[in-house]
């Protein structure tokens, strides 16, 4: 076979004719994809930020539901992004076979630095899109750690999508501002009409987005769970409560959590205070409605009872303002000691919980006691309690 | 003129910079397995898609095209729309591929009955619907079978 013959079997960017694969379509489709990224990334770096143990500025403890929602948010518009860019990427699929301004060294460069931005873009966009959607699934195929990798490539994705708009503004805005069936800026041999008109594409576009946020976000909003019957969690579990380690798999031990387990409140100097689980249980109790809000993106609320984490630190002379580390008896996995800023420590809210929705605190939730706290992520509401060290 | 220039060669200045603080964050945080897992990664996705997922769509549209009668093309382009994606999205809880046998509370659904109740839906709405195109087209042309 000839170099030309492979050359003529692969298609030109004319090879395509429908005038739904038009920037109409494409701006259309990529304002609400642009829209949805950006939720995307803002909430997706409060996210990192609520898990940083160094935090300059300390993440503020209320509104008590805030994280809930920010990382609900981050994966319904995570999830909504799928349908439209596939849909975008529909739209725009010809310009992949747009042949090179061969010859004009000028024109090649800004083609080349386009097409480059372009296929950063597409790569971290999908990247980020299937990464997140495995990720809420806990599905991990790959080798590499999936917070810091997802966090830098969202900030590679956002710089690529920034050039993009920059690039294609006066088309976006030509587009945006004309009727959707306008040919302006389409191929001239994208004529031929489709099955459905480029308002049907449109609204089909919004209809499966609607129903991809509809079928999955029951995770996270409890009206949703009847409908949502794609989501990963129903909400429910144990206690009313789903969780995402058990204590087996954690490996705290039957000896470890028995009749001989006390908390205690350590400092520079060694064990300041220590307490028994009915010791604990012999303090004033409070009760606090708090959700457990996970970073891959499922939640629900419940009812807190136990002491409040300000009364045991006074107990033991721990200032206020004071910045402590929350030690779990796990041995397995992340966050097994989690740091807690002292705005949160001093928080009426916070709780060493004791009992969850009037039950004792069941073994799978952290018996004997858990750390439950408000606008903090779920991996950071350290379970198995046996040492709060004052940093 | 220079307005708009301005604007957008500072956004595109403003989006290389951005681009390279996150190309920063990869390259300086991971050993190079990790780096090398993700950009298999960052590289299968384009791969996936433009070499695959694109052109089963484009098959499936054929096929359509071909299969189809005329009344049923348009309902049926918007069921996939809606179905393509969907069912995409529903692989992890359909495979369940990240369950934990101790782990009662994850992927606690019946995933293949709610996406084949999801699908016999949008099936359904695409009978209905080329039903009643069909009849429309059969009245406008005064009864005459068309």
């Amino acid at each position: 076979m000839k170099a030309a013959d492979v050359l003529d079997r692969v298609p030109r960017e004319s090879d395509f004719t429908s005038r739904l694969r038009s920037p109409a379509v494409a701006a259309r489709v990529g304002l609400w994809l642009g829209i949805a990224f950006g939720i995307c990334f803002l909430t997706g770096l409060i996210s990192h930020y609520a898990q940083n143990g160094d935090q300059p500025v300390p993440f503020p403890t209320a509104p008590y539901w805030g994280y809930r929602v920010t990382q609900g948010l981050h994966v319904i518009s995570g999830t909504a992004a799928i349908p439209l860019l596939l849909v975008k990427l529909w739209s725009v699929y010809p310009q992949l076979f747009k042949s090179m301004p061969w010859g004009d060294v000028r024109a090649m460069t800004i083609s080349g630095l386009e097409r480059l931005s372009i296929a950063v873009l597409v790569a971290g966009s999908t990247f980020l899109l299937v990464t997140g959607l495995l990720n809420t699934s806990r599905w991990y195929p790959w080798a590499f750690s999936f917070r810091p990798v997802h966090y830098a490539v969202a900030w590679i994705t956002i710089g690529a999508l920034v050039v993009h708009i920059a690039v294609k503004l006066p088309v976006i805005r030509d587009a945006l501002t004309s009727d959707v069936d306008d040919t302006t800026h389409d191929s001239p041999t994208a004529t031929e009409p489709g099955v459905v008109s480029r308002r049907g594409l449109l609204r089909s576009t919004w209809l499966a987005t609607g129903i991809a946020v509809l079928a999955t976000a029951g995770s996270t909003v409890p009206l949703l769970r009847k409908v949502s019957v794609l989501s990963v969690r129903t909400g429910d579990g144990p206690q009313g409560v789903p969780f995402n380690r058990t204590a087996a798999a954690a490996q705290v031990t039957a000896e470890e959590r028995g009749p001989g387990w006390t908390l205690d409140v350590v400092d520079g100097d060694g064990v300041v205070s220590s307490w028994s689980r009915d010791e604990l249980a012999a303090m004033t109790q409070r009760t606090e409605t708090l959700p457990i809000a996970c970073v891959e993106g499922w939640s629900a609320s419940a009812e807190w009872t136990g002491v409040r984490l300000r009364d045991l630190l006074d107990a033991a002379s721990v200032p206020r303002g004071a910045d402590v580390r929350m030690v779990s008896m796990q041995k397995r996995y992340a966050f097994g000691v989690t740091e807690l800023q002292g705005n949160f420590a001093d928080a009426d809210k916070t709780l060493i919980a004791l009992k969850l929705n009037g039950e004792e605190l069941s073994l799978d939730h952290g018996f004997p006691a858990r750390l439950i706290a408000p606008n903090r992520p779920g991996v950071l509401q350290t379970k198995w309690l046996t040492t709060v060290e004052v940093i | 003129m220079t307005g708009v220039w301005g604007l957008r060669i500072g956004l595109g200045g403003l989006g290389v910079l951005v681009g390279l603080y996150g190309a920063y964050l990869l390259l300086s945080r991971q050993d190079l397995d990790r780096l090398v897992s993700a950009a298999i990664w960052l590289g299968g996705g384009v791969v996936v898609h433009d070499g695959l997922i694109a052109l089963a769509t484009i098959g499936a549209v054929a096929l359509g095209a071909r299969v189809l009668p005329v009344v049923a093309r348009a309902p049926a382009a918007v069921a996939f729309v809606v179905v393509a994606p969907l069912t995409l999205i529903a692989i992890p809880v359909l495979g369940r591929f990240g369950a934990e046998p101790d782990n009662p509370t994850l992927l606690d659904r019946s995933y293949w009955l709610g996406w084949s109740g999801l699908v016999v839906v949008a099936l359904s709405v695409v009978v209905v619907a080329s039903l009643v195109r069909a009849r429309r087209t059969t009245s406008e042309s005064g009864g005459a079978p068309s």
